[in-house]
């Protein structure tokens, strides 16, 4: 079965991935922040119950992973497969995780809230991804009571997320917009819309492979289609402007020669580190956007990105620094030079 | 501790990610925060706590005179402030009026609209409710209220507009 990282899917040349997630608590218990050990322990029960004994066709589809049971190298290969949130591994004391084989569906158990029910998917698909989790919570919410409130909607632990709980992203590729300057403005302009953009491969303005987060913010007085609309709206004008300004940017021969050493680095490098790949890998999605190469598919780049992840490399072995970025240069030759 | 991007103020958020498989933990001041994309909301609204609590218990504020505790999980309201975090679905009712300001400055409204549990859901709903955050007709309210149904009809121009002239009114209003 194939991962939503192994796929493409709609505007793929400038949309990675779409995930929505909704934050959910159980009314019998307090929020996370004050929860015994005791309680955490009934709350995971609670939820793993809900989710494999519901009669539904989605229930057997979860296996359930503790987190006091895995390796920190494990732990880490979850959030560089977006499944979790840095967050959530960061104190692992009786957090599970229950996740879909197709990684689509995970719902994060005692993170900032008792349910984080999140779906990802390929490329853009907002109202596909909210549909599935719209779904899942309608599941859970057969045996599960939520906490909510008339005036302010699901009661979460953090008053951001008040309301519909509902946090709806976008991952973007944005080379172009990124090379011309133009992130710092986007950003701020996106923020008085109630959006909110940043790097994901790192922190800082700049993010590492061009890598962008944008998500809603606003989750109190606005439905989830409300939402969900909206950021498709101003996503769809991010989009036709990052096309803009990358068949503006291909023209230019220094562009096209970073394009072209760029592949030809990753094809025949022996030895590549996490940030070199990022780098270049970026420069050779932005060459696959704009046809100046062609024979390499988004999904073969989208699985690649995962796939070469420190922690997610040491998913099968131990390996030094060094015999990473060795792996990793074969791995991206022996998967760039197929075609 | 100061901020690990700047250097110069102190930090007051805390970000937390993966940098070479290693989960790695960033201390950023809020002006630091807010450029790289984390503090938008959670940077105005810390500040907002902290200066309400101003407000009501004069600065500093003893912990001491802070006497009302949740009965649902014994949170005061000082410890949910410092924290950011909540202690339970109880706390809304608790410290309902306290905290409405400031969830109506993060999302601009303070009614929920959207999906709602089955029945089966427990809805925690006080008894009797005291009067919540009065939504009086001031030119503000106004403003929230045609920025909404800009960002609906998605006239983001004039939304941008409308958002500016809001913070310039907030502003205005503490100054």
């Amino acid at each position: 079965m194939k991962k939503w990282y192994e796929k493409s899917g709609q505007e793929a040349d400038v949309v990675i991935s779409t995930r929505v997630r909704l934050a959910r608590n159980l009314s019998d218990y307090p929020f996370p922040v004050k929860m015994t050990a005791e309680q955490r322990e009934k709350v995971e029960q609670a939820v793993r119950d809900a989710v494999m004994r519901g009669n539904s066709s989605i229930s057997n589809q979860f296996r359930f992973i503790s987190l006091d049971d895995i390796s920190q190298n494990e732990a880490v290969s979850l959030v560089e497969r977006h499944l979790v949130s840095p967050e959530f591994i960061s104190a692992p004391n009786g957090r599970g995780l229950l996740l879909t084989q197709d990684e689509t569906v995970s719902v994060m158990i005692n993170e900032e809230d008792h349910l984080r029910i999140q779906v990802m998917c390929e490329g853009l698909d907002l109202e596909g991804a909210y549909e599935m989790v719209d779904r899942v919570d309608a599941l859970l919410n057969e045996s599960l009571h939520f906490a909510f409130d008339e005036d302010l909607g699901y009661l979460t632990q953090c008053p951001t997320n008040l309301g519909t709980g509902m946090r709806a992203s976008l991952m973007l590729h944005l080379p172009a917009l990124q090379e011309s300057g133009a992130m710092r403005r986007v950003a701020s302009s996106l923020s008085k819309l109630g959006l909110v953009i940043r790097g994901i491969y790192g922190e800082g303005s700049e993010p590492v492979g061009a890598i962008y987060q944008l998500s809603n913010q606003v989750t109190l007085g606005l439905s989830e289609q409300s939402a969900i609309a909206n950021l498709k709206s101003i996503a769809g004008q991010l989009i036709a402007q990052e096309r803009a300004a990358r068949a503006e940017l291909v023209k230019t021969v220094e562009t096209q020669d970073q394009i072209f050493r760029s592949i030809g680095i990753l094809k025949s490098a022996r030895v590549l580190s996490s940030d070199e790949f990022m780098r270049l890998i970026s420069y050779v999605r932005m060459g696959v956007a704009t046809e100046l190469l062609t024979g390499i598919s988004y999904d073969t780049i989208n699985s690649l990105i995962v796939q070469v992840q420190p922690a997610t490399m040491m998913l099968t072995k131990k390996m030094t620094t060094a015999e990473r970025d060795a792996l990793r240069a074969s791995t991206v030759s022996q998967r760039l030079n197929v075609t | 501790m100061k901020c690990q991007m700047c250097g110069k103020n102190p930090a007051t958020t805390y970000v937390k990610i993966i940098v070479n498989g290693e989960l790695t933990e960033y201390a950023l001041c809020g002006e630091c925060a807010q450029k790289a994309g984390y503090g938008n909301f959670l940077y105005p609204f810390a500040l907002d706590f902290n200066s309400l609590l101003g407000s009501f218990f004069g600065n500093p504020v003893p912990e001491m005179t802070d006497t009302v505790r949740c009965p649902g999980c014994g949170s005061s309201f000082g410890e949910i402030a410092q924290s950011g975090k909540v202690g339970c679905a109880e706390c809304y009712n608790t410290f309902r009026d306290r905290m409405m300001p400031s969830i109506q400055r993060i999302h601009g409204n303070t009614k929920h609209f959207g999906k709602r549990p089955s029945s089966r859901a427990l809805r925690v709903k006080p008894e009797a409710k005291l009067s919540v955050a009065p939504q009086e007709d001031t030119e503000l309210s106004r403003k929230r209220k045609e920025l909404r149904e800009a960002v609906e009809s998605q006239d983001f121009e004039r939304a941008a507009v409308l958002r500016d002239e809001i913070k310039a009114l907030e502003g205005g209003g503490k100054a």
